[in-house]
Formats: structure tokens, C-alpha cells, sequence
């Protein structure tokens, strides 16, 4: 079985693995934070129209997958910002009108096209290392950016309107946060596909969010979470020659189930401070 | 109160605020001058959070002009803003959010930090002075979550506190608090006003829990009906027709529903 890792496809999609966990799971903490959930789910789906367009007219797959998932965060936003629509409301109707697109272009290509389904459903085993360059640039890209706004993304994910106020630029941040969604879910859709890849940025985050109360130590547990269930998910899709997609979303939600029962918060929540 | 020396700090001149045809305010001409204690009150839709988010930058006038710290604020995001302290109303915020007391109070600094830096020795050293002020130096790992609504009041005054300001916004600061935490938090509120020399703009819907406070009552509904000295702004025939109810002032000096008085 240790045979496996002396393989190059092993230590190549153990790499892609470790960096899109621990990429989806930091997102994640600001998504889940500024309740942007349901915006993931979108986004991958109209990431992965993108995709499906760029196979049927022979444009480089993941440069649309950007196209179509900068679109749909944006205009999202837009929505949102003007306040004439609820954030669930337009995300819900660009998600099945992307979802729509893809189908209409899986439908309109000649021959079956199994690496389509591969970034529906992911295939870490099978990343290149062209794949892998792109995937390392981009999660240089996001992280540094995460990290050098993190104060503003973590303030506009408490409350946006007293950061604006502040005089932080807060809308500015919530543009750059949901550019940053769009571009995670771009990076992860090989690894682990367009439906699972909305699991992977939620469920770290929300498995760390039982475990403390610091926004610091959140986001380093959602990391560690994720890089952890990632990572372990690939070793058991190899060793035990499962889809490599369901058993990392599974291993974290196992994991969740477990910060849920654990959760020292809901041991806490009967026992607040009372004085003043 | 030597308000006539002061220096005007927010400057409305007949300032309308909402949408053609629907202005939450309207022709609003209304000076707040440095260290004055005001309370703004009205009944509910009256204007007071609309007054509140223009004078944060939230909102630009659609008619005539908003001046902070004497400069037009054309921009909203104007950097004199950031001298204005706001406390948002309880609700606004999520209040279990996985945050400890002093993250809460470090996003003070964010604004004059600007990007990409970020808090050093000296912003710790505020926070911990702006915290010490509320009495809350000993609460900084506590989550957020996991203190009082007084106690969080506290946290919030400290946040706006930590952003080193000369005017505290304070949007319905006692609301779903019980009796004597609300009169904890107004002292407290009173001391800084007092000790930091800060102009206080209280927003509420207690006029009996600030009448005694306050330099001057801010009457809105719609329109600005008062802004004078309590005593001159706590009439029945001005409250009668802010609030479309009989109003008294009993021999207490507390303002209450005719209806109520009769009946006790």
C-alpha cells in the first residue's frame, strides 16, 4: 500500500489536495462568517458552465470557469449593494440559469466528453502538473491577498455597514471577498468538482466555528481542518480506490458531526456571564 | 455650557435625506457643536437613524448640505468621519459572533490604519486604554458572545472609543436593557462625555432616562420640531403633535401617556 506514495500522480494530487483545503477551508471562514454561503454553491455551478463552454468552442476551460464565476459573484453583489433583490434570491436564479448554460453545452457537443464530468465531479488523482501550476499560483494569489486584507474582510464580515462607517473601504472589501469566492472555487473545481467544491469552503469553517470564539483562532482551525480532511480524504480514495471528491467531503463532515457533539460553545451556551 | 463658544462640529443646512417623493428627513437645519451632550428623540419613522447614517457618511443629503468638522463631506467616505464614534442598534450586529472582546474593540483601529497594515504596540495600547474606560480591562480573551447586553454595550463603547474619537454616535443604546443596566451604561457614557470633553449624540426612545443628561433635545418626525434645552423641548403641545398622543410631565418631571397618568 506505501507503494502508492512513491508515485508522481500521488505526490502531485496529495499537493493540489493539501493547498485547495487549506484555501477553500480560510474562504470559507468569511463566507460562512458574512453569510455568503449559498453564493459558493453558485458560483461553482456557474464556474463550471464556464467549463462546459470552454470544451464545446476549444477556449482554455478554466479561463472561462473565471469568466463565468467573476460574472455571477458580481452581479450577485451588484444585486445586493442596490438592495432591490435578497442576495439568496438573485444567487438562486443565476445558479439554475448557469447550471442551465452548462447542460445546453454539454448538450451541444458532438462526442461525450469525459473530462467535463471530471470538474463536475473531480479528479485529484488525475491532476497535471500544468493543473498544478495553476492551482499553486492561484492559491499564492488569494492567500496573500486574504492575508494582507484580513482586518477589513474580517471587519466587513461583523458588520459592514460600522466598517464603512469607520472608514474602512468596505465596499471595496466585499467585492474583493466575493472575487476571492469565485477564484477559490475555480482553483478547487478539478480537485474535488463543481458540486462538492461548495462543501469543501462551508464545512471547515462551520466545523471550526463550534471549536472557539476567536476570530484568529477560527480561521487557523478551519486551515488546519481543512488541509487535514483534504489531504486524508485523497489517502483514502487511493487506498481504498473510492472517488476522491466524496471521500474528502465525507471525512470533514464526519469531522463536523464531531466539533457539533464536542463543541465546548454548546457546553458554554448555558453558562453566559451575567453582571452589569 | 458655553455653547455659543464652541466650535460647530456637524452642521446641517436645510438638509433633506430619502428619495423624491419619500424623505425620511426633510429641510433639516440643525448645528452640534463641539462637547455638547444632545439626545435625539421622536417616535418611531421619525428620521433619527436616517440622521444617524447621514451624519456616519451612510448617506449623501438630496438637498442642501451636511457639514462635518466644518468640511462639506462631498465624498461620503471624507476622512473626518473617522473622528465620529457610532454605536450601532442592538440587533444590527450578531452578537454571538465568534469574536473575543478584544477583536471587537481592535476594529476601532481599522479605519485609521488603512490597508495593509496592520494594529502595532500603540493600537493595543489604546484598545486597552479604550477598554479600561468602560471597565472591561479584565474581559479581553472573553467572547463577545459570552457577556451581558450591558457588558456588550460596554464592548461597543470601547470599539468606538478605541477609534480616538471627538463625537459619540450612539444609536438606541439602552434598548433591551433592564433598568439598571440601562442607567449604568448612560453614567458611564455621562463620565466620558465629562472626562474625554466628547460631543455626545444619544439617539433614543427614553426621554426620561436622558432629560436630566442632556444639553439639548433634537425633536424629529420628519421634520426637526425642536432643538433646545430639555425643558423648552418637553412642552404638551410640541410632544402632542410629535406624538399624536397626550403627553404630561408630572411633578416627577417624567413624561408619560395622559391615558395612564389619569388612570394612576
Amino acid at each position: 500500500m506505501l507503494d502508492l506514495f512513491t508515485y508522481d500522480f500521488m505526490h502531485r494530487s496529495l499537493l493540489a489536495a493539501a493547498m485547495v483545503g487549506g484555501l477553500c477551508s480560510v474562504i470559507g471562514v468569511f463566507v460562512v462568517l458574512r453569510g455568503l454561503a449559498f453564493v459558493g454553491a453558485g458560483t461553482s455551478h456557474a464556474a463550471f458552465a464556464g467549463v462546459a463552454l470552454g470544451y464545446l468552442i476549444g477556449w482554455p476551460p478554466l479561463f472561462l470557469a473565471i469568466v463565468f464565476g467573476l460574472a455571477t459573484v458580481w452581479i450577485t453583489g451588484w444585486v445586493e449593494e442596490r438592495g432591490g433583490m435578497k442576495l439568496d434570491v438573485s444567487i438562486g436564479i443565476l445558479y439554475t440559469t448557469t447550471m442551465a448554460l452548462a447542460i445546453l453545452f454539454i448538450g451541444l457537443m458532438k462526442n461525450y466528453n469525459p473530462e467535463v464530468y471530471g470538474y463536475l465531479f473531480g479528479s485529484v488523482l488525475s491532476v497535471t502538473d500544468n493543473e498544478l501550476l495553476v492551482i499553486s499560483g492561484l492559491t499564492i494569489l488569494v492567500l496573500g491577498l486574504i492575508l494582507l486584507c484580513s482586518k477589513e474582510l474580517y471587519f466587513i464580515a461583523f458588520d459592514q455597514e460600522m466598517a464603512e462607517a469607520s472608514g474602512v473601504p468596505a465596499r471595496l472589501m466585499f467585492f474583493l471577498l466575493l472575487t476571492l469566492v469565485a477564484l477559490t472555487v475555480v482553483v478547487s473545481m478539478k480537485t474535488v468538482g463543481a458540486i462538492l467544491v461548495f462543501a469543501m469552503i462551508l464545512i471547515p469553517a462551520s466545523t471550526a466555528y463550534q471549536l472557539t470564539h476567536s476570530l484568529k483562532t477560527l480561521t487557523l482551525y478551519s486551515m488546519a481542518i481543512g488541509v487535514t480532511t483534504a489531504v486524508g480524504g485523497v489517502i483514502i480514495s487511493a487506498v481504498c480506490d473510492l472517488p476522491s471528491g466524496p471521500a474528502i467531503v465525507l471525512l470533514a463532515t464526519v469531522l463536523f458531526f464531531c466539533a457539533v457533539f464536542l463543541s465546548p460553545k454548546r457546553m458554554n451556551r448555558s453558562s453566559p456571564t451575567h453582571s452589569h | 455650557m458655553l455653547i455659543d463658544r464652541q466650535e460647530p462640529i456637524i452642521r446641517f443646512e436645510h438638509a433633506s435625506f430619502g428619495f423624491p417623493g419619500v424623505m425620511a428627513l426633510q429641510d433639516i437645519s440643525l448645528t452640534i457643536h463641539d462637547g455638547e451632550f444632545v439626545g435625539v428623540i421622536g417616535p418611531n419613522g421619525s428620521g433619527k437613524t436616517t440622521l444617524c447614517r447621514a451624519i456616519l457618511g451612510l448617506m449623501a443629503p438630496i438637498e442642501g448640505h451636511l457639514h462635518i468638522f466644518d468640511c462639506a463631506c462631498e465624498e461620503l467616505r471624507c476622512h473626518h468621519r473617522a473622528k465620529i464614534g457610532y454605536l450601532p442598534q442592538k440587533g444590527v450586529v450578531d452578537r454571538n459572533f465568534p469574536v473575543t472582546v478584544l477583536e471587537t474593540v481592535m476594529m476601532g483601529r481599522y479605519g485609521s490604519l488603512g490597508l495593509f497594515r496592520h494594529p502595532n504596540a500603540k493600537d493595543r495600547k489604546i484598545v486597552t486604554d479604550a477598554l479600561a474606560h468602560v471597565s472591561m480591562d479584565g474581559h479581553q480573551d472573553t467572547a463577545l458572545g459570552h457577556l451581558s447586553g450591558g457588558q456588550q454595550q460596554r464592548v461597543f463603547i470601547a470599539r468606538a472609543l478605541a477609534q480616538q474619537p471627538k463625537v459619540l454616535l450612539l444609536d438606541e443604546l439602552t434598548t433591551g436593557l433592564d433598568i439598571t443596566t440601562q442607567h449604568n451604561v448612560i453614567e458611564l457614557v455621562q463620565q466620558l462625555h465629562e472626562e474625554l470633553k466628547l460631543t455626545v449624540l444619544l439617539i433614543t426612545h427614553d426621554i426620561n432616562m436622558i432629560r436630566s443628561r442632556v444639553d439639548r433635545l433634537v425633536l424629529l418626525k420628519t421634520k426637526l420640531y425642536a432643538a433646545a434645552p430639555p425643558a423648552d423641548v418637553l412642552k404638551p403641545n410640541i410632544l402632542r403633535e410629535v406624538y399624536g398622543k397626550d403627553l404630561v410631565i408630572t411633578k416627577k418631571d417624567l413624561v408619560i401617556v395622559e391615558d395612564y397618568h389619569h388612570h394612576h
